[in-house]
């Protein structure tokens, strides 16, 4: 079976650099040395409190109020409003959006200058933590801002697969108000599609370097940013002790999905019970009011937070409390522009790579398990290890593995890494158009005499245009926004936008790290933008033609 | 004369037969009709006999068309065409580029504007006078399966399947696309097999009709 064959290298592409990489990340902390050095870091128990409490506290609070989103906003007019509105922030880089959160937030930020010093009297931004706070709370912000409008987008698409409208009709005739509707009707059936997207954004919260290096607390901070400190010293001799402490953030994130999924049968357990109470009276109107001011809050923070990184790319001279610059130019962009090219280069080139090759891969996938839906399923399911497993758990065995292979730092090594995280992402979307096609059309090219493979070129692949170009732009925003895997597998020689604008951010230097975010945060939008444009010029004027 | 035959067909869903062993021959511009209730698979004896019957079901027995055992051939090398209930028009080609599709194996060695000609008089001879350069999405219901009725009709089939394909039309449309799509494949001189579960449907086909019964 040579389908079976080619699926198995799939598989083999994305689960073998996961299993070897997390192999190669516990070898060097099978010994007693790094863990007695890991367990004597100061603040340890701190700096596990508080990826803890950040990692499921935005995750929590991103699905409530994905959900919530979405029990508001129903109907299918408006749930695709509310896509359109989210896109923005999805589209943003983690990376990015944190550095324009903190420059939106912060003592000096935009907001306080905007209030200062007509209503708060500051002539000089005042000591308060707004960011990095102790408690890791502008951390859990950030997170929040970025996974609620993947949750929504996740939990849209799993609403395909349930007859949502019709089940909220009929609550609605049973004397049921829509807000209550959703919550009994609709969205228990969703717990089970949201599961792995859910599991990704825990894994992430858990893990990222991304939000909680412009946003985390500082001293301790949360034991992602201390991995980060280790595996980029130049003391080599720290690598075991950060390998014991990837072991370690590995074992507390499955702690934490256990713990979260036990919980999440027990809320599932309660809330059926008060579904089926029989009590019609719900909070439509507070849950409306609620949900439209959080909503328009998320969407203006992140707005602001990326108008604040492009000033502030732009700024020359900003003094405090000045609300604009006194000056702006091109310097540091064109500063900047030395590295800027190797970057744009290396990121452009790459994501662009990543994206088609992920294209590629999904599109055949697709089409060769159409018989097979099941496999279709799991192949998704397993897809999404990668994203599951954190990021600090299996990407430094992977570096050792590909510097055995003395392919570290080259495009190979980028690729294949990249791809790991680009692919669930495009192929989940691929599957779902492709899923959505009529199969019946194939089947009636192919009783006109067309071959298997003219029928996947004359008509599944035109059909499916609208879908290629999205998904070329969502795994080009995806690999743009890669920070930790550019940097393992990069091995440093490898320039992104995102190493860049986090290793700028590290060393302090604010104004070069906007510039990088700016870009990171602007090329996905340009990618979409481009997205739109070119599929409403393919088959205009086919109104047939899936969007 | 050509005719499609079944011989001992049978099908099954998890081990349990669906319906009786058929035995069966169409004859050239034969319109023989199927009743059965619905999940009495039907739909799926069409799917077997074009090849595309889904792994989960298993089948016996063989399709013939004269003396061609076509039953394990791949469905573009069967030369059997099939309607569905929908149109099923591909909606990314214009309506002339829909018959083309299909114009392909009985005509490809034709030159363009031999081509052109065939789709112009195919859509002229159906009273849908120059709409070759339409989108198909701008059609009414009835001139859509007309169109498909063409397309099927032009890629030269040696058999048509019929699969409920006036079920979705009205009332009226459906009285006047059922004659004609019946006297189009009578005069192609194709044999033709009707699925459905609509007395009139199979009382204008005129053929005879065999009942699925359970084994």
């Amino acid at each position: 079976m040579t389908k079976r064959a080619l699926l198995a290298a799939v598989l083999l592409l994305v689960l073998l650099p996961v299993a070897v990489g997390l192999g190669g990340t516990i070898l060097p902390a099978l010994s007693s040395e790094p863990w007695r050095e890991l367990f004597a870091t100061p603040g340890l128990a701190r700096a596990i409190t508080l990826t803890l409490f950040t990692g499921i506290a935005s995750a929590v609070i991103s699905l409530g109020l994905a959900h919530l989103l979405l029990a508001v906003y129903s109907a299918r007019l408006a749930r695709e409003r509310l896509r359109a509105a989210m896109l923005p922030l999805l589209a943003t880089p983690h990376l990015a959006l944190a550095i324009g959160v903190a420059l939106l937030l912060a003592p000096s930020g935009w907001l306080l200058r905007a209030l200062s010093p007509w209503l708060t009297g500051f002539t000089q931004p005042p000591d308060w933590a707004t960011i990095q706070d102790p408690w890791g709370l502008s951390l859990v912000l950030g997170l929040v801002l970025k996974e609620t409008p993947f949750l929504v987008l996740a939990l849209g698409s799993a609403l395909t697969q349930v007859p949502s409208e019709r089940l909220m009709l009929q609550a609605r005739t049973l004397g049921y108000r829509p807000f209550k509707s959703w919550c009994v009707a609709v969205a228990p059936l969703l717990q089970r599609q949201i599961r792995l997207p859910f599991a990704a954004v825990v894994a992430f919260g858990l893990g990222n370097v991304d939000v909680a290096i412009a946003l985390g607390p500082s001293n301790p901070p949360t034991l992602a940013i201390l991995l980060w400190q280790w595996f980029t010293d130049p003391d080599l001799s720290r690598r075991a002790l950060a390998a014991a402490g990837a072991v370690m953030l590995t074992g507390l994130t499955a702690l934490a999905l256990w713990a979260l999924h036990a919980l999440a049968a027990r809320v599932r357990r309660l809330w059926l019970r008060h579904a089926t109470s029989g009590r019609r009276h719900d909070s439509t109107v507070a849950a409306t009011l609620f949900a439209n001011s959080i909503g328009a809050l998320l969407l203006a923070t992140g707005l602001l937070a990326l108008i604040a990184l492009v000033l502030r790319s732009l700024a020359r001279a900003w003094r405090f409390p000045e609300f604009l610059p006194r000056s702006i130019d091109m310097n540091s962009w064109s500063n900047a522009l030395a590295t800027l090219t190797p970057a744009l280069e290396g990121s452009v080139g790459l994501a662009l790579l990543t994206a088609f090759v992920a294209l590629l891969v999904s599109l055949w996938a697709a089409e060769t398990l159409r018989p097979l839906p099941q496999w279709r399923t799991r192949l998704a399911a397993l897809l999404f290890v990668p994203l599951i497993v954190p990021q600090f758990g299996f990407l430094y065995g992977l570096q050792v593995a590909l510097s055995a292979l003395r392919i570290e730092g080259t495009w190979t090594a980028m690729l294949l890494t990249h791809l790991l995280f680009v692919l669930p992402y495009v192929f989940a979307f691929v599957v779902a158009a492709h899923t959505a096609l009529d199969a019946r059309l194939p089947i009636v090219a192919r009783s006109l005499g067309a071959s298997p493979t003219a029928t996947f070129a004359k008509v599944t692949l035109p059909l499916l245009a609208r879908t290629s170009l999205q998904a070329l732009a969502l795994g080009f925003a995806v690999s743009l926004a890669l920070l930790l895997p550019s940097l393992f597998a990069g091995a440093g020689r490898f320039i992104t936008f995102a190493t860049e604008a986090a290793a700028t951010m590290t060393s302090g230097s604010l104004r070069s790290a906007a510039v990088y975010g700016s870009a990171q945060a602007l090329l996905p939008l340009l990618g979409f933008a481009a997205a739109a444009l070119a599929g409403a010029l393919v088959f205009r004027r086919r109104a047939g033609v899936p969007a | 004369m050509t005719t499609l035959r079944l011989r001992a067909a049978s099908l099954a869903l998890g081990g349990e037969p669906l319906f009786a062993p058929l035995d069966l021959a169409v004859a050239s511009g034969e319109v023989v009709s199927i009743r059965g209730e619905s999940g009495s698979g039907k739909s799926s004896l069409l799917a077997w006999i074009c090849g595309v019957l889904p792994p989960v079901f298993t089948a016996t027995g063989t399709v013939q068309i004269d003396a061609d055992d076509i039953t394990t051939l791949p469905t573009e090398q069967r030369g059997i065409g099939i309607l569905f209930q929908d149109d099923l028009l591909f909606p990314h080609l214009s309506v002339g580029g829909n018959l083309g599709f299909g114009l392909q194996r009985g005509a490809g060695a034709l030159r363009r504007d031999e081509r052109h000609a065939l789709i112009d008089a195919a859509l002229e001879s159906v009273g849908l006078a120059g709409l070759a350069a339409r989108d198909p999405a701008t059609l009414s219901g009835g001139q859509r399966a007309r169109v498909a009725l063409l397309r099927v009709l032009l890629s030269g089939p040696r058999a048509v399947l019929l699969d409920e394909p006036f079920s979705k039309l009205d009332p009226r449309t459906r009285a006047q696309v059922r004659a004609l799509v019946f006297e189009r494949c009578r005069a192609a001189g194709v044999p033709t097999l009707l699925v459905t579960h609509d007395a009139n449907d199979v009382a204008a086909a005129g053929g005879p009709m065999i009942e699925l019964s359970l084994p």
